[in-house]
Formats: structure tokens, C-alpha cells, sequence
């Protein structure tokens, strides 16, 4: 997306839960993330952007959450309730590609999963204790809550950054991607924020309880801010 | 002669034991005890029972000191508020638990033990709060021993075992007179000095589970930081069982300690 020259678009389509695996709805992650980097980004999820998915010089990014390779190769492996979504938005593919079986795709982080549970939380106006976070996240991909194959959120801090925290199994650590835009420090943010976490026996409760435990209250916000508006005042050059 | 040091044993019972039973096969009748016989663990009253009974030299640790005088400062001494908060609520568990004899003992422990020219405290001379970790300014590590007047400086706090000699080591100082209009100065060539971490029994830190003590010989002034296996699983049962977070546990259970620790080498905690 970073080198395309037109314009870009992103589009996400449901994912359905069966045999234990069971989907998360979608929680808006991955749009924030990629709006944040990509201002002009065109919502496709959005119906009346749909005509735009027609013009020629639009890269889309379309995500679809699916734990198992398609039954069948090319085009008769999409699951029809897919096709249904694709038809409504007046898509129509000529090629289907998966992960894990296409050469054309990379295998890196092709996983299969018989069994999967899914956690999802809304931290909208919640700002983290940064070393909190910090240890919060590492006990989660390390197991300390539950055998943890995918972790995603968009994270809050007191100076006003929210940070992309990413992890895959797979992977060797985390990605840490801080947004360009940076809240005021002047009260709670309005950010998108929220955490989604996909394993096997998860402690969903003991995960609630330990974020409770890392959040800051409004008195210690507000110790974090007032240094930082002090800091923009004194920026601002008296006339 | 050889004499152990052990130190950080956080209620974890089974690996006091086990600590126990390796420095007794080998025969050492002097054991020195550093401190933080409580905090964290499962077993803080059997831990405190069992170096009574024994009757082992200790001195007092950060742990045993806040038991007794209460949380009523430090939050310096937390890296995180969620280090902060698991602190609190393992304190208030031991403060529960413990009964008033084992308090007691605790409130009677000295802050320093001295044989000769080996010092024997929880932290540093200056604090039981405060780091003296493997890689601070040499300088400051100098001058805590120097100052202590000690040629071998024993201590625990920060869970990770080490030697450290301290060699070649000179003070100058220098005195401006103003009325002369002269500076008059003087330079100290100092020997050599060592401080020996004795690591952690009940909450190492070091990469593994693995409990950790240090033999010295008086004689020769050899160091061997022993490393002693134990029952980790029967400490992570007895954690979930006491109601504990379960959180400690898997720490414990991956060589990480029960909360966290502060990184600052040169923390000295103001209260």
C-alpha cells in the first residue's frame, strides 16, 4: 500500500465461527491502524463507497478471517456465504488465493486450528501504566493467561501515543507500531482502543482482572498530563 | 573454613529445604542469612519457623522490614503500578498470615551482620531498599564497600548471583583552601574489594528455576555460587492453594520472579 501511487481502499468481511473455532467480531483494529497511516484510506465496508472499489487505480486491502484451508482449489473454494458478501458489494473475483497452499502466497504464518477460543475487550478511554503494559503483554503471548496463538490492540498511552501491539505464534516477538496521531493530554482520549486475543484455555477473567490492575485512573492521567500541556504552553511563543 | 550465604528466601518452603539439605552434605555449619525470609511466596510462617529452629545468623531484608513497619512509602522501589498493586496485595496476604511471634523475629533482625572484615546486609550497607546490581558505576560499588569498612561485601536484592571485585581502586580528594589560596589533595590507593550477590533462594533470577546460595572459604576467599533444583511444581500448587495470584506461580515455574524488579542500579529509597 505504502508504494501504490492511486488510491487505497480496505475492506473487511465477516468470518464465520464453526467446530470450536470460534470467530471474533470484528473490532475495528485493523482499520484504525490503517486509517491512522493512510488518511485517505477509502472504507469499502462503508456501502456507499462501493462504486469506488470500481475505479481501476484503487488497491484494496480485502481481510477475511478463516481458520482452514478451502476444501477446493480456485474460485470454488470460497465459502458461498463470502460469495454473498462479495456479490452484495458488487465485487466479483477472478482469482482465489490461500495462504498455505498457493505458492504465489507466502507459507509464513500459515496456522491451522481444530480448536480456538476468542477474547475480545473494548479499552475505549482507557490509557495504560506503560511498564504495566509492557509486562501485561509479555505474560499474555508467554501463556500466562492461556495458551495465546494471536493478540492484537490498539493501546493508549499517558502521553497521548496509542500503540499497534501485534503477535502471532509463529512469529519470534511482537510488533509495536505507534500511530501518527497523537491525542491532546487533556483527559481521556477518544480513540479507538481494545484488545482481541484468539487461543486455547483462556483465562478470560484473570486477563480482565490483570488489565484492571495496569489502567491509570483519572489523578495519575492527570499527573502524566499536566507536565505535557506545560511543556506545549511553554512551546508557544508569546506575542 | 567454608561458611554459606543465602538470601531472598520468599516463604517458598521447598527450596529453603532443598537449599538446606545441600549446604548440610557438605558439611558447613555456618549459614548467614540475608534477608526477605517472607514476601510473595506461599510458606511465609514455615519458612521463618524453620530458620529459628536452625538458628541461623540473618539479617534484615526490604520484605521483613515493610512487615513490619508497614507499606508507608517506597513506591519508588515498584517499576510498574502493576508490580505496585501485586506487591500491596502479597503484602497484605503475609501481613495477614504471619503470626506475631514470627513478626517479632522479624522486627529483631539487624540490618547489617560483620565478622571481621566481611559485611553481611539484605541491599546495600545503605539501604535493604537499594540495588547494588552486577554492572553499577564501579566507583559507587566502591564506595559502598569502602565506606562500610568491609573487604568483602555480602548481599542479596536483586535475586541475580554475582562476584564482583573491585581492583586498583583509588579515592582523591581534594580540599580548596580558600584562605591559603592553595588546593591541598590527597590520594587513597584502596585494595582490592569484592561484593558477592548470593542470588536468590525462593525467587531466583538468574534464567532458571534453579535456587541459588554462594559458599566462601575465609581462608583463601574463594567463591562458589551454588545452584540447588527443587520442587518448583510443589511451591506453584501450594501458591494456587493459598489464594494467591496464579500469576506468581507462572512466574516462578518460568524463572521469573513473582512480580518484577527494578532495573536502577543506583534506586536508594528516601524515606
Amino acid at each position: 500500500m505504502q508504494s501504490h501511487q492511486g488510491k487505497c481502499g480496505y475492506l473487511r468481511l465477516d468470518g464465520y465461527s464453526s467446530d470450536g473455532l470460534e470467530q471474533v467480531s470484528d473490532s475495528g483494529i485493523d482499520k484504525s491502524f490503517l486509517k491512522d497511516q493512510f488518511p485517505e484510506l477509502i472504507n469499502l465496508s462503508d456501502s456507499h463507497h462501493v462504486s469506488r472499489s470500481q475505479q481501476g487505480d484503487l488497491l484494496t486491502l480485502i481481510e477475511l478471517p478463516q481458520f482452514q484451508a478451502p476444501q477446493h482449489a480456485g474460485l470454488t473454494g470460497i465459502d458461498s456465504r463470502v460469495k454473498n458478501q462479495l456479490e452484495t458489494l458488487q465485487l466479483h473475483p477472478d482469482r482465489h488465493l490461500h495462504f498455505g497452499r498457493d505458492p504465489e502466497l507466502p507459507n509464513k504464518d500459515t496456522l491451522e486450528f481444530k480448536k480456538l477460543e476468542s477474547f475480545s475487550l473494548s479499552l475505549n478511554t482507557s490509557v495504560w501504566d506503560p511498564p504495566s503494559l509492557n509486562t501485561f503483554w509479555f505474560e499474555l503471548v508467554n501463556g500466562a493467561y492461556g495458551d495465546v496463538y494471536r493478540a492484537k490492540g490498539l493501546m493508549n498511552l499517558p502521553d497521548g501515543r496509542s500503540i499497534f501491539f501485534n503477535w502471532v505464534v509463529s512469529q519470534e516477538s511482537s510488533q509495536f507500531l505507534p500511530l501518527q496521531e497523537i491525542s491532546d493530554p487533556n483527559g481521556r482520549p477518544r480513540s479507538l482502543s481494545e484488545l482481541v486475543v484468539q487461543g486455547k484455555h483462556l483465562d478470560c477473567l484473570r486477563i480482565q482482572s490483570t488489565i484492571d490492575l495496569c489502567l491509570l485512573n483519572d489523578a495519575v492521567l492527570e499527573m502524566h498530563q499536566m507536565p505535557l500541556r506545560d511543556r506545549q504552553k511553554e512551546a508557544i511563543p508569546s506575542t | 573454613m567454608n561458611h554459606a550465604i543465602i538470601s531472598c528466601l520468599h516463604a517458598n518452603l521447598p527450596a529453603v529445604e532443598a537449599v538446606l539439605n545441600d549446604i548440610d552434605k557438605q558439611g558447613i555449619d555456618t549459614i548467614t542469612c540475608l534477608g526477605d525470609l517472607v514476601g510473595y511466596g506461599p510458606q511465609p510462617n514455615e519458612v521463618v519457623e524453620l530458620i529459628r529452629k536452625r538458628g541461623i545468623a540473618t539479617c534484615q531484608g526490604c520484605w521483613d522490614e515493610d512487615i513490619i513497619d508497614g507499606l508507608n512509602a517506597c513506591e519508588c522501589s515498584y517499576p510498574s503500578q502493576l508490580a505496585e498493586r501485586r506487591g500491596h496485595l502479597a503484602h497484605q496476604w503475609t501481613d495477614d498470615q504471619l503470626t506475631d511471634e514470627n513478626k517479632s523475629f522479624l522486627a529483631s533482625l539487624p540490618t547489617s551482620l560483620r565478622r571481621d572484615r566481611l559485611l553481611f546486609v539484605h541491599g546495600s550497607p545503605n539501604s535493604q531498599h537499594e540495588y547494588l546490581l552486577p554492572d553499577m558505576d564501579a566507583f559507587a560499588a566502591l564506595e559502598r564497600v569502602e565506606t562500610a569498612g568491609a573487604d568483602i561485601l555480602f548481599c542479596g536484592h536483586t535475586h541475580q548471583p554475582y562476584v564482583r571485585e573491585l581492583r586498583d581502586g583509588s579515592i582523591r580528594v581534594r580540599l580548596q583552601n580558600a584562605e591559603h589560596g592553595n588546593d591541598q589533595g590527597e590520594e587513597l590507593t584502596l585494595p582490592m574489594r569484592k561484593i558477592v550477590n548470593a542470588g536468590s533462594v525462593g525467587e531466583p533470577r538468574h534464567g532458571s528455576t534453579n535456587a541459588t546460595y554462594v559458599i566462601h572459604n575465609d581462608a583463601t576467599d574463594e567463591v562458589e555460587i551454588k545452584e540447588v533444583a527443587y520442587d518448583v511444581g510443589r511451591t506453584c500448587q501450594a501458591i494456587v492453594e493459598a489464594g494467591l495470584p496464579k500469576v506468581f506461580a507462572w512466574r516462578l515455574s518460568h524463572g521469573f520472579e513473582f512480580a518484577e524488579q527494578a532495573e536502577d542500579a543506583s534506586h536508594v529509597c528516601e524515606r
